[in-house]
């Protein structure tokens, strides 16, 4: 299973699954992550930092903590 | 009539609320910049208009301090208008708290602001099919510009008048039947001033305020589980997911709707942001970003400097031709010469060009990429990117650092947070670290002392870490498009912050200036030195008269310094003490000690208890510090 971790750079990839408790869940609903959506990794982690998404227009970080909780997969 | 502006982090309702009220709150260009409410009134025509400014919220389901601040005021009722500031250009997502603003059934208005970005994003909004949907006026607005904002009294006017209450949307059949389930089971008298549905909803949710107030009806506890467990079987999903995907469908619904999706424009700024957070080049630049401040901090400030300090000296030296030394009134005025000198020869000259600095970055949006860069570095010390605002705004301020960490989720992490900030050298103790060491010693022993201090913070944020090891999963944070900084918006911003420092540090600066000379004619002064003495002179090696002006750092840092200049009678400090013991002095008053305001704050932020502890690791620090310093030095100078 791949997750926000796993993906090049500019991939569109689809939200299968977040894992984690209820509060990671409801504060990652609150920016509009959802699953089912589909968003756009702009920059992946590196040196253990965070992971950089375009989510319908607007950017928002993600720790790699959170980012390898949350599985994808590729669209087109 | 009461006005709410109530929309999502960095939507844009501080800068709205300016252009209405005259300049009153401190905007930036970072999620959460607003931690408590300001109220102003204004005055329309015949019309009287309170309005309130309320810390950004992502939805009505609290997650950090300052949403819950927020959601209680606005849960509170006293609002007869709320008016639900958009960032346009993230309609998809804002949607959703206008969803659950409904739900409140208060009168509406929704503003779009920022429909220039959105624009710039490709997005067409259909204000009049919005309108529609839900029932109550939609306008669009550059509140950074002054554009549309007129319009908001008139539309919160008619609204009110109209008593224009939002359409509710409303979920799937199934849902909705269970809903008024709910609805009917609950008790009249139970939070009478929240609409039914509302409770209803948040019930289903599991929302622990209200689930709190209904533990005491078990018959209906019992009802509102059973209701949500039949849910959870029938949608396979816990409830609080189930409301959350039918809110989600619902606003992609409406967003779908009344947007039209063209190309967005890619520009210079998109070009810009990417170098920002590149991952070779982004760390150099922060550096390189940080240090310029600094740099010009230090430059600007010394020109400044010289000639306001040497005009206060010439005056204190003429002072026994005019006033017979030694009298009570020579040592008054004397004080009050010093106090007026430190303020605005020591103060003022490295404040202004710190705070248009500091204003710069954070109207840029600078901070939240600091934030994204310094993630990875955060996690080393227990903390995550986000920690690094409190820290910044640290270096202005202590008291508005501490406030800052309402910003975090977690109690773990904004007690660290506060912990660590407190060791931050705010504006008061960069003016210490320059008039000491960097008038005395030079610009590299100052750059040693913040190089010195950051090591030691991290090291602290490495053993708090051991005792509260890390449970937070980490970052989630919005990186807010990068903004051109207004001219006015820095000036003013810079005026408020210097406002606050001359209505309330200034006249403290020259009230304790005036009592040490009058301790000092007292003779009092002797006595409590001989008290400090033990750690003073044994410990620390400083001289004796330096124990008072320890005292009064406690009030405000930069105190230490002026009452140093005072205590010793001469602003040559280098004439009567060694560079060992200006580092040392200056160390121990970096770390010793939060200031009475600091304090304030972490009581008001974590608790008398954590406050405490805070205040007794940080005189433990800087004793150990100090002492370390004074050996350790030694063997060098």
């Amino acid at each position: 299973m791949k997750t926000l971790l796993n993906i090049d750079d500019g991939k569109k990839v689809k939200i299968l699954k977040i894992s984690g408790g209820k509060t990671v869940r409801q504060h990652l609903q609150c920016l509009g992550i959802h699953i089912g959506d589909i968003v756009i990794l702009k920059k992946g982690s590196f040196l253990g930092g965070p992971v950089l998404l375009e989510v319908n227009g607007y950017d928002v970080a993600l720790g790699r903590g959170v980012a390898s909780k949350i599985e994808v997969e590729e669209v087109e | 009539m009461k006005i709410a502006f109530i929309g999502q982090p960095n939507a844009g309702k501080s800068t709205l609320f300016n252009g209405l009220a005259g300049y009153k709150t401190i905007t930036a260009n970072f999620p959460g910049q607003t931690v408590h409410y300001t109220i102003s009134k204004v005055k329309v025509g015949e019309d009287i208009f309170e309005i309130v400014d309320l810390p950004g919220i992502y939805s009505l389901t609290a997650i950090d301090k300052a949403e819950f601040e927020a959601r209680k005021y606005i849960l509170s009722g006293q609002a007869d208008v709320v008016i639900n500031v958009i960032d346009a250009s993230t309609l998809s997502r804002s949607l959703e708290l206008t969803l659950q603003l409904t739900e409140l059934q208060v009168p509406m208005v929704i503003c779009l602001n920022m429909i220039d970005e959105a624009r710039r994003k490709g997005l067409k909004i259909d204000t009049e099919k919005l309108s529609q949907i839900f029932g109550v006026p939609v306008i669009e607005t550059i509140a950074n510009k002054g554009i549309g904002i007129d319009k908001i009294f008139v539309s919160a006017k008619e609204v009110y008048q109209k008593k224009l209450i939002p359409k509710i949307q409303f979920f799937h059949r199934d849902i909705e039947e269970r809903i008024e389930e709910i609805e009917r089971t609950i008790p009249k008298n139970f939070f009478k001033n929240l609409p039914r549905r509302y409770i209803a909803v948040k019930l289903l949710e599991g929302d622990e305020e209200l689930f709190e107030g209904v533990k005491s009806y078990s018959e209906i506890l019992k009802k509102i589980n059973h209701i949500r467990e039949e849910i959870k079987i029938t949608h396979g999903r816990d409830t609080d997911m189930v409301i959350s995907s039918e809110r989600h469908a619902l606003t992609m619904n409406i967003f779908e709707e009344v947007t039209k999706i063209g190309e967005p424009l890619k520009t210079l700024r998109e070009k810009v942001d990417d170098i920002l957070t590149n991952r070779y080049l982004g760390y150099p630049l922060l550096f390189s970003i940080i240090f310029g401040i600094f740099f010009l901090v230090f430059e600007v400030g010394k020109i400044v400097e010289k000639p306001i300090v040497s005009l206060f000296e010439l005056a204190i030296e003429k002072l026994p031709s005019i006033i017979k030394e030694g009298s009570l009134g020579f040592f008054l005025i004397k004080g009050l010469l010093e106090g007026f000198s430190g303020g605005m020869g020591v103060a003022i000259p490295y404040l202004i060009p710190f705070f248009i600095g500091l204003t710069i970055l954070e109207d840029i949006g600078y901070l939240p990429r600091m934030a994204f860069l310094m993630d990875t570095v955060m996690h080393r010390i227990g903390l995550h990117g986000k920690s690094i605002l409190p820290f910044v705004v640290s270096y202005g301020c202590n008291v508005a650092g501490v406030m800052a960490t309402r910003i975090l989720e977690s109690q773990r992490d904004r007690f660290i947070t506060a912990a660590l900030s407190v060791f931050v050298p705010c504006a008061a103790r960069t003016s210490v670290i320059f008039g000491i060491v960097g008038a005395f010693i030079g610009g590299t022993a100052v750059a040693a002392v913040y190089i010195f201090n950051i090591l030691i913070i991290m090291l602290l944020g490495a053993i708090l870490t051991k005792f509260a090891p890390e449970v937070t999963p980490g970052l989630i944070m919005e990186i807010p498009p990068l903004r051109a900084p207004t001219l006015k918006n820095v000036y003013m911003k810079t005026w408020l912050r210097l406002k606050d420092f001359i209505t309330v540090a200034w006249p403290l600066l020259v009230v304790s200036s005036i009592t040490l000379s009058l301790l000092e004619y007292l003779k009092v002064d002797i006595f409590l030195n001989k008290f400090l003495s033990p750690i003073v002179s044994l410990l620390l090696g400083l001289p004796e008269q330096v124990g008072i002006t320890l005292l009064f750092g406690i009030l405000r840092k930069e105190l230490s310094m002026i009452m140093l200049f005072q205590a010793m009678h001469t602003t040559d400090l280098s004439a009567v003490m060694s560079n060992i013991q200006l580092i040392v002095f200056t160390v121990f008053t970096v770390f010793y000690m939060p200031c009475v305001g600091t304090i304030g704050a972490l009581i008001k932020e974590c608790g008398i208890k954590k406050m405490l502890i805070i205040t007794v690791i940080t005189l433990l620090v800087a004793l150990i510090l100090a002492f370390v310093s004074k050996i350790f030095l030694s063997f060098f100078i």
